[in-house]
């Protein structure tokens, strides 16, 4: 075979398999309805109820389109020129109240019955019915049982227990700002013990974390491998993992809020019939069933379907001190979404060293005082936390509409007025925050020093 | 320095040397004894082992599978290259580009551990010696080739080593460089009194600069001895027809009553003086072209030569002679005649009578 | 003149092409990403001010620092793995160069975020490793703890572009720069110092500033191990938080393409200055040489604690892939072939993905770089330069950025027939890949172009071929070396390549592996099937390299001619 006659035979070949790769996707395009649902669940989860969902339908296939909550709005967002998804399907309410909010959700009735109005104190569905309740989930604090009994920790129980210094550099959590649900506790405990207590709070528990993790999965997945010992997770996150067979536990701390998580029909949804079919299956006492498998551990919304739960599965309609404690006010939440996620950031995750190093100085300090009575260093300790607690901005400042606009990515109208940038405004509370957490480091070492 | 030198002066002994590259052997027991402070040559061909030889005696290359080397009455055979104080010069000169000339030079001190001081000025005085000190500072790469081989050289004697080994040091440059060079190598050597072994494919760069040399092929020394007694007394075929233009021709000695001859066919008969050949034994007579003599046909030749009948069948004009090729019988000879202005030369197809003088002609066993 | 319109007509056709393409899929998408940080977030209007917010800012102040320090630090690191491997086995004559050479590139064929997985298994502060120490000696070495982790990371899965570089320049030194100093009384490591790393030096450089910018710009590393306070990570968080009006991420993008750009402008200038060229006849590489006893015990035990530590991700994601449970243990629990069963039944069509993405990208690269090539070193065309900077440019911009650009800008182009826009068709995948390792292909290229003589090509012409058959008779295939290696590189990275693809897959079933296993990672009991996945990927990828590899020592043989060409002289 001469070169020439090889080369062409080689174009022919690379013309022939390009042609053929570029037509395969397209024949599966043709061939089924598609249903794409961008959704922020892990396969675990999307797997199963595709299965599940495709014997019922045999004629749609689904498309799971997966994004961290965070990602899958701004990729709604980016693409509602032209719109390609269906579903929106993922955990937080808020970040429903968001695409809401953009117009990006269109409505939707649901056709089953027997789902209840409240899960613990939290409404279901949205009552402008735009997204739907399909399971519960809940905060909670997972922990490794064979690092706790290596490094000789005692398993918490409440938020407040993982503010004690045995805890210091064992704890994990995800930030608001990367991962809705997270957001969702950090919004609880503020409503739940107020803005200056639940911030003060946090930080108290903040101070005793090893990482802020980037992804919310990220925390199961540190207590699985035992990178640090106890992670503020939601439920099925720990659930799972355990069904999974990693040697953890998790539990419902008192302050939680039991939140639905939802799923939703984009707006100009190309699929809307097969969406529906799709929702429906979810709500259905089947799709319902589905949530109990050992990968997926969610909870469901329909109480009937806990009769078919394993032994020790908590069952919120029944065991009513589950998410009752709070009552979440949404609106509060929305109004002040992306201010609590900088604050957040600027305070936690970006300065969790200097955090943890004043916590630390602080720890020590009251372990020394303790037993002994010397009003002075007393008093620098708790100016020390009192400085650490210290929130750049009240509660009024944060739910503030103008103020808000500064960190919203879309602005309605043109004319409205904005003053001040987001970096500048951080800059301003991280210069602060720095400033507190030095001090407060310095005091309680002066404070130990006298002791 | 030159005096240091010339005390110090080692020669080089290479006893029964065997060496492979792999399954190939490259160089066949060689033998050689080089004299302190003479300029030796290693003469031949490429790949006849040469360019072997010389890296052996500098420590590169495979180890001899036998055999030793001694430099004065140090066996080196097994010595890293950097424990034998032998000088190398690099046929590509092997300037590190990423240092200045005076960098280069000082390298081989700084190994040494030289103070600073005494590098400095023995760096001076090598750069002075082969007239490149301005250009200390200068690159590799901004300097002409015969730059760069001064500063190889320099390099290599500033450390004082015992011998100086010249691995094709000219092959780079051209024709009128190289000559100056040779001239400049020459005048160093002598200078510095050292035992130089230089090698080359050129006869005339050996012939002109070596005391002695070596000719090699195929891994084994032909011939060693001075540049005319090898030019003149060939002892093989290869040694003849390597060093300058030579005949060739293959017959056989016969003794009659009027004296040994040497025949090739019936064209050629030529008297011999040699008597150690036996009669009939096959013969190879040698003489060179510039040895005939061509005339007319019909000239008489003298009484100490042979006379040879022929026909000019090419001609070449090289300036201070003119080379013909003449065919006798079925044998062509290249004869050499000296040109002047407005001699004649002979035509092509004209007959030729060819003049050989016995004393010319030397007989080699075939 | 009348050259140029006769002999350059074909080449400035296809140059104004390969320019359109490099304009509408590089240029005008970083483009478009980067007119955000210019804009004031609240009027909209050109500004500077986003700048300095930037530089007042000192948790900005901070990342930057932190983003110097690591690359800085990795390049270090780096070194020290690869110097010692590319010197052995340039150097001694030992058993096992190759499976060392090839090993020692096997790092790069993992994403590096599956590795920074493996190796928090392994090294982190409950991590084998440690826990082993903690019981036996009582301490623990924090190696992955903040920037150390993301150090160690990095430069385990980056140090084969100093090896690279490094083996080829030294196996390009001339045997005579090594035995000259050696002849003058130098030897071991004052040798090394002096005569031979400063002979490799381009080729070190050339490695290094790699390492450096990839590492500057890389972001799926510091992700992984939580680190937030970098440049790529503050980019990406501020670019994809939820509906934050932030331009600080963009301003972050622009300041990490010009330290980019500045590091390989760096770079270039270092080596400007000095000839390093050692084109030189004589024996070609530096002569190798037997080891003494010690030295072989010594040798191999540097070689086989680097061997290890670079392929720990492998050997961590191994025991993953095998393993039930692993937590808070030395190894797993038990064993078991479960989750390959589970890949090999769900999650295949990543692999095919895989595979038709990555080597449609590498096509389209060998055949780009090679015509951008012979533009560029060939013809006299004007501005042709350009095209070789901004195909090299492209090495870069980072991932995110290009994902994003490619979101916005061919969001509302609809592709014609399947009617869906361009950044949602599996298309977009392959060239973003192909763009982004463009600059490998082209290096290869350009490299192999300069091999082949001038003198060659003008003998073809004097026999009558036209350029075009030239091209194709005598350059292209004399070039086929340097573009098969071209197209291993890039097919090679763009397997695993996951910044630009994380944001451009619509679909599931469009995905690459790296994504697949990104995906798999997200669940507890993904873990093991996404290692297990990855195990598949390093798998695939090294077979096909080593055969890829195959192929090029056969047509070298056959194109003997390759060789011996005297290089541009």
């Amino acid at each position: 075979m001469n070169f020439r006659t090889k080369t062409r035979l080689w174009l022919a070949g690379i013309g022939l398999s390009v042609t053929t790769a570029l037509m395969a996707p397209l024949a599966a395009l043709a061939a089924e309805q598609k249903l794409v649902v961008v959704t922020s669940y892990p396969p675990d989860t999307t797997e199963t109820v595709k299965k599940a969902f495709e014997a019922k339908h045999p004629g749609i296939q689904v498309e799971m389109l997966k994004k961290k909550t965070t990602a899958g709005i701004k990729y709604l967002q980016e693409t509602s020129g032209n719109n390609t998804s269906d579903l929106f399907w993922a955990s937080a309410p808020d970040a429903f109240e968001v695409l809401k909010g953009d117009g990006l959700l269109q409505k939707y009735q649901v056709k089953v019955s027997g789902i209840p109005e409240k899960v613990g104190a939290f409404p279901i569905n949205d009552p402008d019915g735009y997204y739907k309740g399909f399971a519960a989930s809940g905060y909670g604090i997972m922990w490794n049982t064979r690092y706790l009994k290596a490094k000789k920790l005692p398993v918490p129980g409440t938020w407040a227990e993982l503010a004690d210094p045995v805890y210091h550099g064992h704890v994990g959590m995800s930030a608001p700002s990367r991962s809705g649900t997270t957001h969702l506790t950090v919004e609880t405990l503020l409503q739940g013990k107020g803005w200056e207590e639940g911030w003060a709070e946090w930080k108290r528990i903040a101070g005793n974390f090893k990482t802020v993790t980037e992804r919310s999965f990220g925390v199961p997945d540190g207590v699985n491998s035992g990178q640090f010992g106890v992670g503020i997770v939601i439920d099925f996150f720990g659930l799972s993992s355990k069904a999974s067979g990693f040697p953890v536990d998790f539990i419902y701390p008192p302050v939680t809020t039991l939140v639905p998580a939802n799923i939703a029909i984009v707006t100009n949804a190309p699929h809307r019939e097969a969406a529906s079919a799709f929702i429906e299956f979810l709500l259905s006492p089947e799709g319902q069933e589905v949530l109990l498998d050992p990968k997926i551990r969610r909870l469901p919304v329909n109480p009937a379907s806990y009769a078919k739960a394993p032994k020790g599965f908590p069952n919120p309609f029944k065991d009513k001190s589950i998410g009752a404690a709070v009552k979440f006010d949404l609106q509060l939440s929305k109004s002040r979404y992306n201010v609590i996620n900088s604050l957040f950031d600027v305070m936690v995750t970006y300065r969790l060293d200097d955090l943890r190093a004043a916590t630390k100085a602080i720890q020590d300090a009251e372990a020394k005082a303790k037993g002994k009575s010397n009003a002075n260093a007393d008093a620098m300790i708790a100016e020390a936390r009192a400085l650490v607690a210290m929130v750049p901005i009240d509660a009024t400042k944060a739910s503030e509409k103008e103020f808000n606009a500064i960190f919203k990515k879309k602005r309605k109208k043109a004319t409205t007025k904005v003053t001040g940038r987001q970096a500048e405004i951080e800059q301003e509370w991280d210069e602060m925050v720095k400033a507190n957490y030095a001090k407060a480091r310095s005091l309680a070492e002066k404070a130990a020093s006298m002791l | 320095m030159s005096s240091t030198y010339k005390s110090k002066a080692l020669g080089v002994a290479i006893e029964d040397i065997t060496l492979s590259f792999g399954m190939t052997p490259v160089l066949k027991s060689v033998n050689l004894t080089i004299e302190p402070g003479e300029f030796f040559t290693f003469l031949g061909p490429s790949g006849s082992g040469k360019s072997t030889l010389l890296r052996l005696i500098a420590g590169f290359g495979p180890a001899p599978s036998s055999g030793r080397v001694l430099i004065g009455d140090r066996d080196v055979t097994h010595l890293a290259p950097w424990d034998r104080n032998v000088g190398l010069v690099f046929q590509n000169y092997a300037l590190w580009p990423h240092m200045t000339v005076r960098k280069n030079v000082a390298f081989g001190l700084e190994e040494h551990k030289v103070p600073a001081q005494e590098i400095r000025e023995r760096v001076d005085a090598a750069l002075d010696l082969v007239g490149l000190l301005d250009l200390a500072q200068r690159r590799p790469s901004q300097l002409s080739g015969g730059q760069q081989q001064r500063v190889a050289l320099a390099r290599t004697v500033v450390v004082e080593p015992q011998v100086l080994l010249l691995d094709e040091p000219l092959s780079n440059l051209d024709a009128n460089l190289r000559v100056q060079m040779r001239r400049e190598i020459h005048d160093l050597q002598r200078k510095l009194g050292l035992t130089t072994i230089f090698v080359t494919h050129d006869q005339e760069e050996a012939n002109t600069v070596s005391d002695r040399m070596a000719v090699l092929d195929d891994g084994v020394i032909q011939q060693v001895g001075s540049p005319m007694s090898l030019y003149d007394e060939p002892v093989n075929r290869f040694v003849a027809s390597f060093l300058g233009t030579a005949n060739l021709v293959d017959g056989r000695v016969e003794k009659t009553e009027d004296g040994t001859h040497f025949l090739a066919n019936d064209a050629i008969r030529i008297p011999v003086a040699v008597a150690e050949l036996q009669p009939g034994a096959h013969a190879v007579a040698l003489f060179r072209p510039q040895s005939l003599l061509i005339r007319e046909a019909d000239a008489p030749a003298a009484q100490s030569s042979a006379r040879l009948e022929g026909k000019v069948v090419h001609r070449e004009f090289l300036g201070s002679l003119i080379r013909y090729a003449v065919a006798v019988g079925d044998h062509t000879l290249l004869v050499d005649d000296s040109h002047q202005t407005g001699r004649e030369c002979f035509d092509m197809q004209e007959r030729v009578s060819l003049h050989l003088d016995r004393a010319q002609v030397r007989v080699l066993p075939g | 003149m009348n050259a140029l319109s006769r002999g350059q007509l074909g080449p400035g056709v296809l140059a104004v092409v390969l320019g359109l393409f490099l304009v509408v899929f590089l240029v005008v998408p970083v483009a478009k990403v980067i007119y955000v940080a210019f804009q004031d977030p609240n009027t909209g209007a050109l500004t500077l001010v986003n700048f300095a917010d930037f530089f007042k800012t000192s948790l900005f102040q901070e990342s930057f620092i932190n983003s110097l320090y690591v690359a800085a630090m990795s390049v270090v690191l780096s070194s020290i793995f690869a110097l010692p491997l590319a010197y052995f086995t340039t150097r001694f004559n030992f058993g096992g160069s190759v499976i060392i050479q090839t090993l020692g590139i096997v790092p790069l064929i993992m994403p590096p975020f599956v590795g920074a997985v493996a190796m928090a298994l392994l090294f982190g502060s409950n991590g084998s490793v440690n826990l082993l120490l903690d019981e036996w000696m009582g301490f623990t070495i924090p190696f992955m703890e903040g920037l150390n982790g993301v150090i160690f990371v990095e430069s385990v899965h980056y140090f084969p572009f100093i090896l690279i570089n490094l083996s080829a320049a030294l196996a390009n030194i001339d045997r005579s720069m090594e035995e000259s100093a050696q002849n003058l009384g130098s030897s071991g490591f004052r040798l090394f110092r002096r005569i031979v790393f400063p002979l490799a030096m381009p080729g070190y450089i050339a490695g290094a500033s790699l390492v450096f910018l990839k590492v500057f710009d890389d972001l799926g590393t510091p992700l992984l191990l939580n680190i937030n306070n970098m440049l790529a990570p503050q980019a990406y968080l501020r670019i994809t938080s939820i509906g934050i009006s932030d331009p600080m991420g963009y301003v972050i993008s622009v300041i990490l393409v010009a330290c980019s750009l500045l590091a390989l402008w760096t770079s270039f200038l270092a080596m400007k200055g000095k000839d390093y060229a050692t084109v030189q006849k004589g024996g070609g590489g530096l002569s190798k040489r037997e080891l003494r006893g010690w030295e072989r015990v010594a040798c191999y035990t540097v070689i086989i604690v680097i061997l290890l530590l670079v392929l720990s991700p492998h050997i961590g994601l191994t025991l993953l892939s095998f393993g039930t449970v692993w937590s808070f243990s030395v190894l797993p629990d038990a064993f078991t072939w479960a989750h390959y069963a589970t890949v090999f039944e769900t999650s295949m069509q990543y692999v095919n993905n895989t595979l038709l993405y990555a080597g449609l990208a590498a096509l389209i690269d060998v055949i780009f770089a090679t015509a951008i090539a012979y533009i560029v070193w060939r013809t006299q065309l004007a501005w042709r330069q350009w095209l070789d900077y901004a195909a090299m440019g492209a090495v870069a911009i980072p991932g995110v950025v290009i994902g994003i650009g490619y979101l916005r800008t061919f969001y509302d182009f609809n592709v014609p027939f399947i009617d869906k826009p361009l950044a949602t068709w599996w298309v977009i995948i392959v060239v973003a890949l192909a763009i982004r390792r463009l600059p490998y292909a082209l290096r290869a290229c350009v490299a192999a172009l300069q091999q082949v003589s001038e003198a060659l090509e003008e003998a073809a012409e004097n026999l009558g071929a036209t350029k075009s058959r030239t091209v194709r008779r005598i350059v292209v295939p004399l070039m086929t070396g340097g573009i098969l290696a071209g197209f291993i590189t890039s097919f090679a990275t763009a397997s695993v390549e996951l910044s630009a693809t994380i944001m451009l897959v619509s679909a599931e079933s469009d995905a690459p592996l790296a994504y697949g296993i990104y995906e798999f990672m997200q669940s507890a009991s993904g873990r093991g099937p996404g290692a297990a996945l990855g195990i598949i990927a390093v798998v695939i990828v090294g077979v096909a390299t080593y055969l890829s590899h195959l192929f090029i020592e056969r047509r070298r043989e056959a194109h003997a001619p390759e060789i011996a060409v005297p290089a541009g002289a």
